[in-house]
């Protein structure tokens, strides 16, 4: 019910949800113009399945560039996997960057700053 | 304009080496076509973090713009970018309403003394802030320019008329 197979354009990125258990993925570009409109359905999965019995997450996100108002959108499907966490699920988020991107490398440590009980790590490629 | 006064303008366009300058209303379409344009542009450059550094600044400059604006149609918007020795300059202006002008000339003038954990920390906080007020980025993207911009940024509200100012905002990387 709450599977995702979004298509990637220039200004929004690709986005697939399956499970369970769980597996979320995000990648490209991200400057929608309506970002409610867009990341509305992502959120609104994730409500589902934080909602639904418990099965472990694994999220792998890997932009290449967010503006401010996505940032946003995805701050808050940090918070759905981090109320995943708290219902004791096991949440795996991956945050990948290209070598020598330090903006994207930054937000990856603005994010751990901000769910420090969420396991976060940040790969470089 | 006559073909005399085009060629003048072409000439301080030059010698101040700029890259890309728009006069007219801004839009989301204009955004992205413009967007569009830099990244290819960007593609052929030596320096993609730097070049990287120049599409977020624009983006968020414009998105500024867009949001900030006084009306949607206005035709008063303006983008520049040039380089100098140093670097390239992203210079972004457009009407605002005169009342909404005081309040963001506060918030720049905090932002414009902020040091860079400053910077980073109220970044972090407005990751989660609510966007009620301030736009769809409630002020991330404003401390993204500051944040990102390689010297402290300038900014300067031009008198239009009693209810309107052009707002601009100059950010070097």
């Amino acid at each position: 019910m709450s599977e995702l197979n979004i298509e990637a354009t220039e200004r929004t990125p690709a986005i697939t949800l399956s499970g369970p258990p769980w597996r979320l993925s995000l990648s490209g570009e991200s400057y929608p113009e309506d970002v409610s409109a867009f990341y509305g359905p992502v959120i609104l999965a994730l409500d589902e399945i934080v909602a639904s019995a418990a099965h472990a997450m694994r999220a792998e996100l890997s932009l290449v560039y967010i503006n401010s108002s996505s940032i946003k959108a995805l701050y808050r499907i940090f918070e759905g996997l981090d109320l995943c966490r708290q219902k004791g699920q096991r949440i795996e988020v991956c945050w990948r960057h290209t070598e020598d991107d330090d903006i994207m490398q930054e937000l990856g440590e603005d994010f751990q700053e901000r769910f420090p009980e969420l396991t976060i790590l940040i790969e470089s490629q | 304009m006559d073909i005399s006064q085009a060629v003048d303008m072409r000439n301080s366009l030059r010698a101040n080496r700029v890259i890309m300058a728009y006069n007219g209303a801004v839009s989301d379409e204009l955004m992205v076509t413009l967007a569009d344009l830099l990244k290819h542009r960007m593609l052929s450059n030596d320096d993609p973090r730097r070049s990287k550094v120049v599409f977020s600044v624009f983006m968020e400059a414009v998105q500024n713009l867009i949001w900030h604006g006084r009306d949607r149609e206005s035709p008063a918007g303006m983008i520049m970018i040039a380089e100098d020795d140093e670097g390239v300059c992203v210079i972004c202006g457009n009407r605002i309403s005169r009342t909404k002008s005081t309040e963001l000339g506060h918030r720049l003038e905090q932002l414009q003394n902020a040091d860079k954990d400053t910077l980073r920390q109220l970044y972090r906080e407005g990751m989660s802030r609510s966007a009620d007020h301030e736009g769809p980025g409630a002020g991330l993207g404003l401390l993204e320019i500051v944040r990102r911009a390689t010297s402290p940024i300038s900014f300067t509200f031009v008198d239009v008329d009693d209810d309107s100012v052009d707002f601009v905002l100059a950010a070097r990387i």
